[in-house]
């Protein structure tokens, strides 16, 4: 973008403040995308590409604003790129795009986030400064350890808990009050 | 980290591999594309293919040449591997898998590229995993597994340190055996006190003066010896984790910084504090007792089976329930208490939280709010203390009145054969002084596995550091050689994980004496290739010639006493600053220092401190200001007469006035001395015989100031954003 701009003393300067200020305009706004004027489709490669008037991204980030809270609203469809820099914003994934490219976004969160729901606690064991869990998830029977401090298994909600194993793999307990009275004994440490 | 982790025999079997192609990086992935958790799925790098292995061999491949690029991407709680090959337009998601495999699989994608470059070197990883590929246990900053390696191997080493202690271990055994006899001959004095003197009234005055003076003289020599036990275990644990704390201090000293860096700082403060005061609680609490404890209890069986041996069956029987109660009692204890501690873990972190934000607290007049949140917490934490005294209260004696069972029945049924006749009083009683001194340490020695545990874990991440090999050390043969400051760099590649390159394809060629100005965003690796020319951290790949050895086969500490370093935050050492000039160079003669501390502009400001060149720095001491330190620092430097002088960002935060004292105290310094400079104020540099401008990953521009505004490239550009930045201060 050529973008001269000329200062009080006459002077010419290629680089300069007007772009620097364009940028940061750019960044504040909030451009929505919808089924009219973005063009998602899945490539060969098993990601989104996306078409945006001349606008062409062979592949896209999708991120979502409130993954917990609410995963299919204000969700951010990013550059690929390291800087991830953002191309907009699809409000609501029921109302702004249609069935089939809510679900081909859907599948790209998978490839973004990866959360197991743990179903069903087999055993947690304690011992010296770590626990040992056996569950049932989502996405599997799954046997992880986690550290015994504050920082390992956080309050979402009230109800809801993020747990962090080892490795830095998240699983989570939608609602613990669900779980059986057997189950939440074994949990009882970490409420 | 294993790169390279061995198939299974199962999936080996169906991986076909063709003639001359050898595996050179391989990792399980563990996440199937519909995101299922799956196990026997590898991914694999050979000189020819990247392969996708699951149970049914190879799924999919690609030849290494097709691909022109292959990342690891981290996602959230995931990472993905993409792979775009040359004859496409779309990159290509190739795997997932979950957080375990991530750093693995990034460093594979690394090695991956090299092979296909050509790169004749093997990425190798000095990271440590964090839980044991094999078994899952979690590894606590240990390089080797304790259960898969084996934890005896760091006990043998612990013995072999106590050997230097031989005397005084034989005079502990002595006292412990002394101990265990007085303990034992007590019942036994009883027994004959109650027999043989007071029944029938066999014995007289006399004879109950004897044994009231013996029963005296056991206790007392009891005191005597038990306090010297503990006297002669606490010098030797003191003596021993000074000896540890030692040794791993000075094994620091030597490790390189990759090793120190890789590492939280906190976590090498724990080795050289709580680890190594493990091994002396350890010696103090658990040791002493404990073979006293074990000796005393054979010992009383023993004699309990010449009483009685129905009797002191019965008493055995009840051991391992009570030692079972216990062990169960002890786990739900623990729990309890562990969640009393996460909750006022709880509320104290939520207090720390309020109060260091109470400006924004008060700011925002949310202090009713908090005050609430602090309610639920504060309570929270009541209703579980409340619960634990109540347990602690009640089911404390209960386990107690338990453990002592077989204490009862040996007094029930004891009690009827000497009314029977069979048994004396005498005997009796000593059959229930033993049996006390069967269950007393059993509470105790319930606690003695973790105690052992707690040692062992210590020594083994004591171990961890001591038998670490530094990894920048002097070559088989190292050169020593006066250097004049040329400097060449040659196709420098490096990354402090080596799986994220830092610099890639660095080279460059400084001549003795030339004046080197280093520009680029933050980030881009400007500190990094003065680390690399400082040798704290060794290239990954091309070489780094000085005066056409290469640094590698230089003398690392005579290198190193060749360097000037200034760097922006500048660390004196709590001390005189006569002290703290001198580090460089211990022997300097006054004359030298003071001609140093002229140099660096520093000679003036030092004379007028109350105590000059002894005036103490540091904490409490004499506070200097930032230029202050700064030329101290540069001071510093100059007193070594270095060949190569290197500062980084060593006159930004600091005002006008110490600037230009700096600056020209720096410009008389750089006379004969090759100079990297680093400065993100750009008029800094102005002096710079050349600048090179580092920019995603690599020289961008290279050239003088003059020819780089002329190119009006990246250079231009900061030079024109400062400019701007200046006309709006």
């Amino acid at each position: 973008m050529e973008n001269k701009n000329v200062n009080k003393n006459g002077e010419n300067e290629e680089f300069d403040l007007a772009q620097m200020e364009e940028e940061t305009a750019q960044m504040l706004r909030l451009r929505y995308l919808n089924r009219d004027n973005a063009v998602f489709e899945r490539t060969k490669g098993g990601f989104v590409s996306l078409k945006i008037g001349d606008e062409f991204y062979p592949r896209v980030g999708v991120y979502a604003s409130f993954p917990f809270a609410d995963p299919e609203k204000y969700i951010s469809i990013r550059e690929a790129t390291e800087k991830a820099k953002e191309i907009g914003i699809i409000m609501d994934l029921n109302a702004d795009v249609d069935a089939e490219t809510k679900k081909m976004l859907k599948e790209q969160m998978a490839v973004r986030y990866f959360t197991p729901v743990i179903k069903k606690i087999n055993s947690i064991k304690d011992e010296y400064g770590f626990a040992y869990w056996d569950v049932e998830t989502s996405n599997g029977r799954c046997k992880f350890t986690i550290r015994m401090n504050s920082s390992s298994v956080v309050y979402l909600t009230d109800t809801r808990l993020l747990i962090t194993d080892l490795d830095e793999n998240r699983f989570e307990i939608p609602d613990f009050t669900k779980l059986t009275a057997k189950e939440l004994k074994k949990l009882d440490l970490f409420l | 980290m294993e790169l390279n982790i061995r198939l299974p025999e199962s999936v080996r079997a169906k991986v076909k591999l063709r003639e001359n192609e050898d595996m050179h990086y391989c990792s399980p992935y563990d996440i199937s594309t519909s995101g299922c958790k799956q196990e026997l799925c590898y991914l694999a790098v050979t000189n020819l293919r990247l392969l996708r292995i699951d149970c049914g061999g190879i799924a999919d491949e690609i030849e290494i040449k097709d691909i022109e690029t292959v990342k690891c991407e981290p996602q959230v709680g995931q990472g993905i591997l993409v792979v775009k090959r040359r004859d496409s337009d779309c990159e290509e998601l190739f795997a997932r898998f979950t957080m375990k495999h991530v750093t693995r699989i990034a460093y594979m994608a690394r090695g991956l590229i090299n092979l296909r470059d050509g790169v004749n070197k093997k990425i190798i990883s000095t990271e440590l995993e964090k839980t044991c590929p094999i078994c899952g246990t979690p590894l606590r900053g240990r390089s080797k597994c304790p259960k898969c390696d084996g934890g005896q191997g760091v006990i043998i080493k612990f013995i072999k340190l106590c050997g230097a202690y031989k005397l005084q271990l034989f005079l502990i055994c002595l006292c412990m055996i002394m101990i265990s006899s007085m303990q034992l001959v007590r019942p036994k004095i009883q027994q004959l006190f109650i027999d043989n003197c007071l029944r029938e009234g066999k014995g007289g005055m006399n004879a109950i003066f004897l044994f009231a003076a013996a029963m005296i003289i056991t206790t007392f020599l009891s005191i005597v010896f038990d306090s010297t036990n503990y006297w002669l275990c606490n010098r030797m644990g003191t003596s021993l984790s000074k000896d540890v704390r030692t040794m791993v201090y000075d094994k620091l000293q030597k490790l390189s910084m990759s090793y120190i860096t890789d590492r939280r700082p906190g976590a090498l403060m724990n080795r050289m504090t709580r680890d190594t005061m493990e091994i002396s609680g350890f010696m103090q609490e658990a040791f002493s007792g404990m073979f006293s404890c074990i000796v005393t209890m054979v010992a009383a069986v023993i004699v309990m089976f010449g009483i009685s041996v129905e009797l002191t069956l019965l008493s055995v029987v009840f051991m391992p329930v009570a030692l079972g109660l216990s062990v169960m009692f002890r786990r739900n204890i623990h729990r309890r208490f562990h969640m009393q501690w996460v909750k006022s873990d709880k509320t104290n972190s939520g207090l720390q939280d309020v109060l260091s934000g109470m400006r924004i607290v008060k700011s925002f007049g949310t202090e009713e709010q908090e005050a609430r949140n602090f309610e639920r917490l504060t309570g929270e934490f009541c209703v579980i203390q409340r619960r634990n005294e109540i347990f602690w209260a009640s089911f404390y004696p209960l386990l107690t009145f338990i453990m002592s069972m077989g204490v009862y029945a040996i007094t029930y049924l004891g009690g009827s054969e000497v009314l029977g006749g069979t048994l004396t009083l005498g005997r009796l009683n000593q059959l229930i002084g033993y049996a006390w001194i069967l269950y007393g340490p059993l509470e105790w020695m319930t606690f003695l596995p973790r105690r052992i545990t707690q040692l062992i874990t210590s020594l083994e991440r004591i171990y961890d550091i001591l038998d670490e090999e530094p990894a920048i050390k002097d070559g088989e043969e190292p050169v020593s050689k006066q250097i004049t400051g040329e400097v060449e760099l040659r196709n420098v590649r490096f990354g402090y994980h080596s799986h994220t390159p830092v610099l890639e394809g660095i080279s460059l060629k400084v001549k003795p004496g030339e004046m080197i100005g280093l520009v680029g965003a933050s980030g881009t690796g400007k500190s990094t290739l003065i680390n690399l020319l400082m040798r704290l951290y060794d290239v990954d790949d091309g070489e780094i010639v000085i005066d056409g050895t290469d640094l590698n086969d230089l003398k690392v500490a005579e290198y190193h006493s060749q360097l000037g370093i200034v760097l922006q935050e500048n660390f004196l050492f709590a001390g005189t600053i006569y002290n703290n000039l001198r580090f460089s160079k211990p022997d300097a003669t006054y004359e030298e220092i003071i001609h140093a501390a002229k140099l660096a502009n520093a000679h003036d400001f030092i004379m007028k401190t109350p105590d000059g060149y002894n005036t103490y720095i540091g904490e409490h001491g004499y506070s200097l200001s930032g230029g202050e330190r700064q030329r101290l620092s540069i001071a510093r430097a100059v007193l070594n007469n270095p060949k190569i002088l290197i500062l980084d960002e060593a006159t930004s935060n600091l005002d006008t006035e110490s600037e230009y004292l700096i600056q020209k105290a720096l410009e008389r310094l750089r006379e004969g001395c090759t100079t990297f400079a680093i400065a993100h104020r750009l008029s800094t540099l102005k002096d710079a015989d050349r600048l090179v401008v580092i920019d995603g990953h690599n020289i961008a521009e290279i050239g003088t100031h003059n020819e780089l505004m002329e190119k009006k490239g990246i250079y231009y550009g900061l030079v024109s954003a400062q400019l701007e930045m200046q006309k709006i201060e």
